[in-house]
């Protein structure tokens, strides 16, 4: 058992304590519950400090024999993919748990769930077996189920169903997929990297249906658009912190899956694919900006443009094929961190006001900017950098990936429409932010509406720190995954 | 003579017979002679496990090997779980209260246990005439349990529907049995095993297979034969319902594999897909509208028969060892559902889902379990379910069959659809009767069990895998 171990299981562990609490000791199960995601989120820190960026390598390896008489086992690693994610989740984790501390309901069995939840999410991100991959995957289902369905908004039952039947739906063809590349491998095995290295036997019809099913079990996650009506429904409907996790982390692991298995394992394929992906790019970003346009709720703009974003996620991954790959496949990884950090913080921001005016709608506002001027700021920070503003972290990642998707001659009229999908996001963004912020202050909330707390700001000043970090010096987060996106290139061009 | 090999099932019937005996003279004694046929049922356990294995038969017509070992502990384990099962049930209690008559708690524990010897020759028959005799006992012994609460109406019913199908469905196997004999000149399944197919005519042999295989159908509830299922779980008390939906079933699946493991290619091999692929879909979609637990439990077990199924139909190694591990599998979180339905109508009277309702805080402890075993029976990892689930669907893609695959899968999307419908019961809606739920102990010791297991062995599950490539080596 080594340090990714304990990063994984000490939430899970956390989670099992507290099942042994009264439900009464409401504080000491938040306490425990920070206690045990914040020791998590020290030792993945810990972990970028000792980790060797100049390598492409899996580093803190860990192996153990699971269930050897059918080639599984545990497997653990990180790389400059991986890593940034794992410090993500563990960031996220730990910020949402604070932020949920105003959860009076049931808290026993939130931080329960909450915690499961970390650990499966961590997993995914350094399991380097599929079997042990698919076992964290399908994890972070059942509490995600429980938060939304129990703590969510009016429609969370249906929510949860709804999130649970589809992502399902993903999963059953992720593990068709799975079992089909273990049979095909020689000698077979469900070792990523092995997987990995035999890459080039792995031609032909059958690695089509194979790399098809993978595809839908990740792109239900991202979500790509068919696959996407869960997401503006689960977004809403969560509560403010688990929303902070789905569209933090979970939207995540469907890009990092295709990031981590399809396009090293099959590269062949993959290939063939990048014409098809350019389009649902596309149409994510399109479809993605002028649904959150049409939004009168503030959490569902964030979770439409959540749906805009990942189409610029998309859009650069679909440039590994082309001339500027590096900037792609850079911009899409350096995007999922990004957009988990601005989006996150503003379905945070979107929780501070719904909690005290019980209302998200753009129209009920106006006028805060002077009444609540660190509300008012801190917003239009993020607000700035989600739709792309210059010195500000969305704008380095949504640049390299247009970058990335415009060096291959034939996406260039697909790039240069994606454009259209900016000028809605600035357009929808900033039309919130003037209803919210500008113009008369609607008396009704007289008294109502108060400035942000000190918790409010310990769990957003970090994010917004960051973002304007990023957004300064991005290099921070690129030169970690360098090396190891390098490799994945040329892992796939040289096919 | 080797019948020190038959000594379990000897001990069992003699246990039987015993408690027939006894309860003539110290009466009604209701945990009393449970806990004698707990305790018979643990000491014949200990005399499986106790005896070598070996490539032997006793008399020709029993195997002794490792599958027959396997199939009989775990039965035996099911047996006994079902027998702590009925010590609790108050369904038993209510009719004796308003009847004033006695449950005849021994005649009740001897018919378990000679229905579990019928299950233990029926896992080592190696001779269609056992397999026949050995499945007679156990039906025989299953309709008087069905029926055992004579003054309940639904139970007769339910009894009468089972007794007709199984009748039914006896004839349609003694029917295939006669035409093997005269295809091969023999019920001893040895023969038709090593036998060249090439030299027997093709027509009486694939009709001889079709009615014996149509007669262990009625048995699995494979659909078409599955009719009886919903309406015989519904009607039988709890604890037999469990029973009746992991025992029978399990053992059938050892015959099913000892008969057919070397012989796929009679040209059926499609058909029975199409059946496998037609059993989980027709459960799953009968269960989404159910709203007595029960009755949804007894079309997920439709279903779940189908997966096995695929297995079956995958055949190979690999179909063969899944299709022990799903048995396995199945048994235990079956079990451990029917406790839970137990626990909770136990409590509320109703066998309605909505009796589920608010039971997380009724029982945050039992709503858990509840959930845990709708998880696995779903197939969600790292439960046993999933494991049992991923070796068939593996078997299945490894040996041709990615398109039964696919339906299974989508299949286990549809049925997280009901399983979830008592987790939503329990936890997101509140309660009518916001009373606690105690568990009593024989009661709570079965859910532990069973959630030991279904957690444990999934989450480790390489003990199991190995003993089952052994007993396949």
């Amino acid at each position: 058992m080594g340090v990714l171990s304990y990063i994984t299981f000490i939430p899970a562990v956390g989670s099992l304590l507290i099942l042994f609490v009264h439900s009464e000791k409401k504080s000491l199960i938040r306490g425990v519950a920070t206690l045990f995601s914040a020791v998590s989120f020290v030792l993945s820190v810990w972990l970028c400090m000792n980790f060797d960026a100049s390598g492409s390598a899996m580093q803190f390896g860990e192996k153990l024999a699971w269930i050897p008489a059918f080639q599984i086992y545990y497997k653990l690693g990180i790389d400059g993919l991986s890593l940034p994610l794992v410090v993500l989740t563990t960031l996220l984790s730990l910020i949402s748990v604070v932020a949920s501390y105003g959860i009076q309901n049931r808290v026993k069995e939130y931080f329960f769930w909450f915690l499961l939840l970390e650990t499966g999410m961590i997993g995914v991100f350094v399991a380097l077996d599929f079997f042990l991959f698919y076992v964290f995957w399908e994890i972070t289902l059942v509490p995600m189920y429980f938060l939304i369905g129990i703590w969510g908004g009016p429609q969370k039952e249906y929510a949860a169903v709804k999130f649970f039947l589809y992502t399902l739906f993903g999963s059953v063809f992720l593990l068709l997929g799975m079992l089909g590349l273990y049979f095909a491998s020689d000698p077979h095995t469900f070792d990523l990297i092995e997987l990995a290295q035999q890459s080039q036997y792995f031609v032909g019809t059958k690695f089509i249906l194979i790399f098809l099913a993978l595809f839908i079990g990740f792109a239900v996650k991202i979500p790509v658009f068919p696959f996407h009506t869960w997401l503006p429904l689960a977004h809403v409907e969560a509560p403010t912190a688990v929303s902070v996790i789905l569209a933090g982390v979970l939207l995540k692991m469907g890009t990092y899956g295709l990031l981590r298995i399809s396009y090293p394992i099959l590269p062949e394929v993959t290939s063939l694919f990048m014409y098809p992906l350019i389009l649902l790019a596309f149409i994510n970003i399109i479809y993605g900006a002028f649904c959150a346009m049409a939004q009168k709720d503030m959490k569902k703009m964030v979770a439409y443009s959540s749906i805009n974003h990942m189409g610029y996620c998309l859009l650069g991954m679909a440039a590994i094929t082309g001339a500027n790959a590096s900037a792609g496949i850079q911009g899409a990884v350096l995007q999922m961190i990004n957009h988990g950090i601005i989006t996150g913080a503003l379905f945070l921001l979107v929780g501070v006001i719904y909690d005290q005016a019980h209302t998200r709608d753009i129209n009920a506002f106006g006028g805060l900017g002077a009444k609540l001027p660190i509300f008012a700021g801190i917003m239009t920070i993020q607000v700035m950098a989600s739709l792309g503003l210059p010195g500000l972290s969305g704008f380095v990642s949504e640049f390299l990936c247009f970058l990335g998707a415009f060096g291959q001659a034939q996406y260039r009229i697909w790039v240069v429409l994606s454009v259209i999908g900016i000028v809605v996001t600035a357009a929808f963004f900033l039309k919130m932010l003037k209803d919210v912020f500008m113009g008369g202050f609607n008396s009704k909330w007289e008294g109502v509406l108060r400035d942000m707390s000190a918790r409010e700001l310990v769990t957003t000043v970090p994010l917004v720190i960051l973002t304007i970090l990023f957004g300064v010096y991005p290099k921070l987060v690129l030169d970690l995954m360098d090396s190891t996106l390098t490799n994945l290139i040329q892992k796939v061009i040289g096919g | 003579m080797n019948l020190h090999y038959l000594a379990p099932e000897i001990f069992l019937t003699l246990a039987g017979a015993a408690i027939l005996i006894g309860e003539t003279c110290w009466g009604h004694v209701r945990r009393g002679w449970i806990s004698v046929a707990c305790m018979s049922v643990v000491v014949s356990a200990v005399l499986v496990a106790g005896l070598p294995v070996s490539e032997g038969t006793v008399m020709g017509m029993m195997a002794i090997d490792g599958m027959a070992q396997y199939f009989k502990l775990i039965l035996l384990a099911g047996v006994l779980l079902v027998l702590v099962l009925s010590s609790d049930f108050s369904g038993f209690s209510d009719t004796t209260v308003e009847k004033k008559t006695q449950m005849s708690w021994g005649t009740y524990s001897a018919l378990v246990l000679f229905s579990t010897v019928g299950l233990l020759l029926l896992v080592s028959a190696k001779d269609l005439l056992l397999v026949f005799v050995s499945l007679e006992i156990v039906s025989i012994t299953c309709f008087i349990l069905t029926g055992y609460l004579k003054h309940s109406k639904r139970a007769t019913e339910a009894a009468i529907k089972y007794f007709l199908v199984g009748a039914l469905s006896s004839g349609l196997m003694v029917y295939g049995i006669s035409l093997f004999y005269g295809v091969f000149g023999t019920t001893n399944l040895d023969v038709f095993v090593s036998a060249n197919l090439d030299t027997v005519p093709r027509l009486p042999l694939v009709g001889s297979l079709l009615f014996v295989l149509a007669g262990l159908g009625f048995k699995l509830a494979l659909v078409p034969f599955h009719m009886w299922v919903p309406d015989t779980y519904e009607g039988a008390s709890t604890p037999i319902t469990a029973y009746l939906s992991v025992a029978p079933k399990a053992a059938t699946f050892a015959v099913l594999v000892r008969m057919m493991a070397h012989h796929y290619d009679i040209n059926i091999t499609f058909l029975l897909a199409v059946v496998a692929a037609v059993t989980m879909t027709v459960g799953n979609f009968s269960a989404l509208k159910q709203t007595n637990i029960k009755r949804m439990l007894a079309y997920s077990s439709v279903a779940q028969m189908g997966y096995i199924f695929v297995g079956f139909v995958s055949a190979g190694d690999l179909g063969i060892e899944s299709v022990l591990i799903y048995v396995m599998a199945y048994l235990f979180m079956n079990l451990g559902a029917f406790a839970c339905v137990m626990a909770v109508s136990n409590q509320s009277g109703t066998e309605d889902i909505h009796g589920f309702a608010g039971l997380s805080e009724r029982s945050f402890f039992l709503a858990m379990c509840t959930t845990v075993f709708m998880l696995s029976l779903t197939g969600i990892p790292p439960l046993i379910g999933f494991i049992g689930k991923f070796f068939v669907f593996a078997a299945a893609i490894s040996h041709g069959f990615a398109w039964l695959a696919v339906i299974g899968l989508l299949n286990s999307v549809v049925a997280l659809f009901y399983y979830f419908k008592v987790v939503h019961e329990m936890f997101f809606k509140s309660c009518v009767q916001p009373s606690r739920i105690s568990l009593p102990t024989p009661l709570a010791g079965c859910v532990i069990v069973t959630l030991f297991v279904t957690v444990c062995l999934g989450t480790f599950p390489n003990i199991l895998l190995t003993w089952v490539q052994g007993i396949i080596k």
